[in-house]
C-alpha cells in the first residue's frame, strides 16, 4: 500500500494487518464477502485508487479484483474515512450520492463501520 | 417604513401634478388605479398618442416576455402623469430618462418621446440580448451609474430567460436596496424605493416585503441613521476602512463589479462593488459594510433555515462541520469584520456537505444553477488548498473564565490537576486577552491533544507557531497531530522543521530548505542526530513518530522505548508507545502501555479512548464500551470517542443503549457501564 497519498490507504493498511489477527479471522467468518473500493482523492471517479477488501480470504490488496466482487463502492477519501470511523452513516451517504454502489445490495449493507479497526492516536 | 405605506397611504399629491414630485405615488397610482390612466392621458398637454400601450406590444423583444410586458406598460403610465410635473428637480431627470430601449421598431415613437420629455444626458444602455449574465450585469451596471450621473435608473424590459433563481432574486433584491441607499444618499426615501423597484421590475423580481426584508429594515434604518448622524469616525470606521482598502487592493478593475457579480454572489463580489464607489460614499461606507454583511448573513440564514426546515433526508444538516464556515470566511474575508459573521454562521450548523447535496446527489449529476457550481468549486478548492486539517480555532461560548484576572496561571493550574476541559476554557480566556501569548497557545494545543481533539490542537498550535515560529515543542506537537489525522505530508514537514530549527542539529540539515522533504532522508538525518547525542530523549521521540509515518513500527517501538528509559515518567510517551503498538496490531502490549500512562495521569482522555480502541479492535466490545464511556465522561466533546462508542454498542448487541448514546446521555451510560 505504499506510494499512496490517500488517508484511506493508511486505514486499509491497518485493516490488512488486522485481518491476520483472531478478531480479523472472526470477521471473515462473519462477513465472508469481497468488496472493491474505488477511492478518489477529491471527486468520485477522478484519479481513483482501487483496493480490494477480501473478507473471504482475509486480505487487503491494491488493484482491481480478479473476478467479480460482491459489491463495488466508489467514494472520496474523506467519505470513506467517515464511514470507517463511524462519522458518516453509509445509508445517508448513499442517499446523498456520496457513495456509488454496484453489485449486491445485501452485500453492500454489510459494509459498516464495525468491520474496520480504528487507528490509535499518538 | 414599509413600501406598503409609501405606496398606498398619504396620497398628498394630486394627480394633476400641482405639488412637487412624488414619483412613487405616481407609480402607485399606476399599479392601483389603472382606470385613471385614461383620465391622466387627457390631462397631458398637447396631443399625445404616445403612451398607448398597444404600440409597445408590437416590438418583438417586449411581446415575448410573459409577465414583464404588462409591467413595462405600467412603467410607462407614470410617465404620463409625470409629464405634468416635469418641473421638480429629480423628477425631471427621472422622468426624462424613462426612455424605451433602443429598439428599431420604436423609431418613430422615440422621436416623439424626445420631444415631450426632455431627456437630460445620456444613459447607459445595457445590452439586452446576449448571455443572461451579461444582460444582468449590464442592467445592474446601469443601475449603479445612474446614481453618480444623477440620472435615475430606467426600467428595462429584460428577457425573462435571465434565469434568476429565487436565491439570486433575493440576493439582488437585498443588495439593490442597500446599494440604492448609498448611491442615492442625497435623495429622499421614496426616491430610493422607486429606483429599487424599477430595477427589480426590470429583472422581474418580486419586491414583496418578505421575511428578510422586514427583519432587515429596522437594522438598516438604524445603521443608516448612525452613519448619517455621526460626525466623527464611527466605531467601525477603522475596521470597515481596512476591510475595504484590502478589497480595493485586490480588485482594481472598475469593471470588476459587473464581472464579479456574475461570478460570485458571495461577499467578495459585494465588497469589490464598494471599492468602486469608494470615492462617492464617505460616511455611508461604514454603515454599508455592516449592511452588506448583514445582508449576506440574512440571506444565508434564510437559505439555511429553509433547508433545515425541510424534512427530506437529503436536507439533513448534520452538525459538526462548522469548520467549513470558518474556513470559508477566513479565505474570503481577510479583513477584520469576519468575527461576528463566523460566529453567527457557525451557530447555523451548516455542513460542508450541504453544497454537495445541493449540486449533486439526489438532484442528479450537475446543477442547473451556476451559483451552486461556483460554490462547489470554491468548496473543493478549499479542500485542495487545505486538504489538511483546517487551522481555524473555534472558541467556546459562554466562557466563565473571561474576565478572570490571571487566566494563564489558572489554566496552568487546571492543567496540572488534570482538569483538561476546564483548562481549555481558562487558556482560551488567556489567549483572547493576549493573542500573542505563544505559551498560552501552546499549552492550549497540548491540552486539546490530551483531550483527544487533534483538530483544535492543530489550530491552537498554528497560532502558537505564529507567535513563536521556532518553538520545537510546537513543531513536534504539530507533527504528532498531523500524523494522527493521517496527513503524512504535513507531519513530515513539521518534523523536518523541528530538525532545522534545533540549535544543535540544525547544522545537519542541508542548506536548501525543501517544502516536501523526502521521508527516508529525514529519517537518516534524525539517526545522525541520535548518534550525536544519544542521551537526548526528544530526538528519539521524533524518530518514533517518523517511523510511525513510514510504518516501520518495530523501529518506532524501539525508539520510544529508548526515550522512555531516559524519561520514564512522561505519560505522553507511554501513550505514544501504546498507540504505536496498537497500530501494529500488538493490542495486548498496547493496553499495558496505556495503563502506565493512565497511572501517571488519570485524566488522560486520549489514553482512555485509545484503551477503548484496543479492546474494540480485539473484538472485546463490552470492555471497550466502558473505556469509551470513561473518555466521553471526561470530555463530552470527544466526538471520535462517541462515534466509536456507538459502534461498540451495536457490536455488543446493546442496541438499547444506542439511543442514550445518540442523546449523549452520560448519566445513563455511566450507570450502565461503570469501570
Amino acid at each position: 500500500m505504499d506510494g499512496s497519498s490517500l488517508k484511506s490507504a493508511q486505514l486499509l493498511e491497518l485493516m490488512h494487518q488486522h485481518l491476520a489477527t483472531d478478531a480479523g479471522k472472526e470477521l471473515t467468518k462473519k462477513v465472508g464477502l469481497v468488496y472493491q473500493l474505488n477511492v478518489a482523492p477529491k471527486k468520485i471517479g477522478v484519479d481513483e485508487e482501487i483496493f480490494v477488501v477480501d473478507l473471504k480470504k482475509g486480505e487487503v490488496t491494491k488493484g482491481p479484483y480478479q473476478g467479480k466482487p460482491d459489491a463495488t463502492f466508489s467514494f472520496t477519501d474523506n467519505d470513506f474515512l467517515g464511514i470507517a470511523t463511524g462519522k458518516t452513516n453509509p445509508q445517508i451517504a448513499f442517499i446523498r450520492g456520496a457513495i456509488k454502489i454496484k453489485g449486491s445490495i445485501s452485500a453492500a449493507q454489510k459494509f459498516t463501520p464495525d468491520i474496520f479497526p480504528k487507528p490509535a492516536k499518538l | 417604513m414599509a413600501l406598503r405605506h409609501l405606496v398606498t397611504g398619504q396620497n398628498n399629491c394630486a394627480p394633476d401634478g400641482a405639488s412637487s414630485s412624488n414619483p412613487l405615488n405616481a407609480l402607485a397610482n399606476a399599479f392601483l388605479g389603472q382606470s385613471s390612466k385614461a383620465q391622466s392621458i387627457k390631462e397631458l398637454p398637447g396631443s399625445v398618442s404616445v403612451p398607448s400601450t398597444s404600440d409597445f406590444s408590437a416590438p418583438a423583444p417586449l411581446s415575448n416576455i410573459p409577465g414583464s410586458e404588462n409591467e413595462f406598460k405600467q412603467e410607462q403610465r407614470p410617465i404620463v402623469q409625470g409629464a405634468e410635473f416635469i418641473h421638480g428637480g429629480p423628477a425631471n431627470d427621472w422622468i426624462g430618462s424613462f426612455r424605451p430601449p433602443m429598439v428599431p421598431e420604436l423609431g418613430g415613437l422615440e422621436a416623439e418621446f424626445d420631444r415631450i420629455y426632455k431627456n437630460t444626458g445620456t444613459t447607459f444602455q445595457p445590452p439586452l440580448d446576449g448571455p443572461p449574465q451579461r444582460v444582468l450585469s449590464g442592467v445592474l451596471h446601469s443601475f449603479l451609474t445612474s446614481g453618480p450621473s444623477g440620472v435615475p435608473f430606467q426600467p428595462l424590459p429584460v428577457p425573462a430567460a435571465l434565469g434568476l433563481s429565487e436565491s439570486d432574486k433575493q440576493c439582488i433584491r437585498d443588495r439593490s436596496c442597500i446599494m440604492a441607499r448609498h448611491i442615492f444618499s442625497d435623495q429622499p426615501e421614496e426616491y430610493i424605493q422607486a429606483q429599487v423597484n424599477t430595477l427589480l421590475h426590470s429583472l422581474d423580481i418580486d419586491n414583496r416585503m418578505r421575511g428578510p426584508m422586514h427583519g432587515q429594515y429596522p437594522e438598516l434604518e438604524q445603521y443608516w441613521n448612525q452613519s448619517q448622524s455621526s460626525m466623527g469616525p464611527a466605531p467601525m470606521h477603522n475596521a470597515a476602512d481596512k476591510w475595504i482598502t484590502e478589497f480595493g487592493k485586490q480588485n482594481n478593475n472598475p469593471e470588476n463589479w459587473a464581472n464579479s457579480f456574475e461570478q460570485q454572489y458571495g461577499p467578495n463580489g459585494w465588497a469589490s462593488e464598494f471599492e468602486q464607489h469608494q470615492s462617492q460614499m464617505a460616511m455611508g461606507q461604514m454603515g454599508g459594510a455592516n449592511m452588506a454583511n448583514l445582508a449576506a448573513m440574512e440571506q444565508s440564514r434564510m437559505l439555511a433555515q429553509t433547508l433545515a426546515s425541510n424534512n427530506d433526508p437529503k436536507f439533513q444538516l448534520s452538525q459538526g462541520a462548522d469548520k467549513w464556515v470558518s474556513e470559508f470566511s477566513s479565505q474570503h474575508n481577510p479583513g477584520a469584520l469576519n468575527e461576528n459573521w463566523v460566529d453567527e454562521f457557525s451557530k447555523l450548523n451548516v455542513t460542508d456537505e450541504w453544497a454537495e447535496e445541493f449540486s449533486g446527489g439526489g438532484f442528479g449529476e450537475s446543477s442547473a444553477d451556476p451559483w451552486v457550481d461556483e460554490f462547489q468549486e470554491h468548496l473543493s478548492s478549499f479542500k485542495q488548498s487545505s486538504g489538511t486539517s483546517r487551522g481555524v480555532y473555534v472558541f467556546s461560548e459562554n466562557n466563565p473564565y473571561v474576565g478572570h484576572p490571571n487566566p494563564m496561571q489558572e489554566g496552568q493550574e487546571l492543567f496540572r490537576k488534570g482538569l483538561l476541559s476546564e483548562a481549555v476554557l481558562a487558556l482560551e480566556a488567556e489567549v483572547l486577552k493576549n493573542p500573542d501569548n505563544a505559551e498560552g497557545w501552546r499549552l492550549l494545543g497540548v491540552t486539546h491533544a490530551e483531550n483527544d481533539d487533534d483538530q483544535q490542537a492543530i489550530a491552537a498550535m498554528m497560532r502558537a507557531l505564529e507567535a513563536n515560529p521556532t518553538n520545537l515543542e510546537v513543531l513536534l506537537a504539530l507533527g504528532v497531530s498531523h500524523t494522527n489525522e493521517l496527513e503524512q505530508g504535513e507531519a513530515l514537514r513539521y518534523l523536518y522543521r523541528w530538525l532545522q530549527n534545533h540549535p544543535k542539529y540544525g547544522g545537519l540539515v542541508p542548506p536548501q530548505s525543501t517544502d516536501s522533504p523526502y521521508g527516508p532522508d529525514v529519517v537518516r538525518l534524525f539517526n545522525e542526530a541520535a548518534q550525536m547525542s544519544p542521551e537526548d530523549a526528544s530526538v528519539h521521540i521524533v524518530l518514533g513518530v517518523l517511523y510511525n509515518l513510514s510504518r516501520e513500527y518495530d523501529k518506532a517501538i524501539a525508539s520510544f522505548k529508548t526515550a522512555l528509559q531516559l524519561k520514564p515518567h512522561d505519560y505522553s510517551l507511554w501513550n505514544k508507545l501504546g498507540a504505536t503498538q496498537a497500530n501494529s496490531i500488538q493490542s495486548a502490549d498496547a493496553i499495558l502501555a496505556y495503563q502506565q500512562a493512565l497511572d501517571l495521569k488519570p485524566n488522560y482522555v486520549r489514553a482512555w479512548a485509545n484503551m477503548g480502541i484496543s479492546y474494540a479492535n480485539q473484538g472485546l466490545y463490552e470492555d471497550s464500551i466502558r473505556y469509551y464511556v470513561r473518555a466521553v465522561a471526561m470530555n463530552p466533546k470527544a466526538d471520535n470517542a462517541w462515534q466509536y462508542l456507538r459502534i461498540s454498542l451495536s457490536n455488543a448487541s446493546r442496541a438499547d443503549m444506542i439511543a442514550a448514546c445518540d442523546a449523549r446521555n452520560l448519566d445513563a451510560l455511566q450507570k450502565e457501564f461503570p469501570l
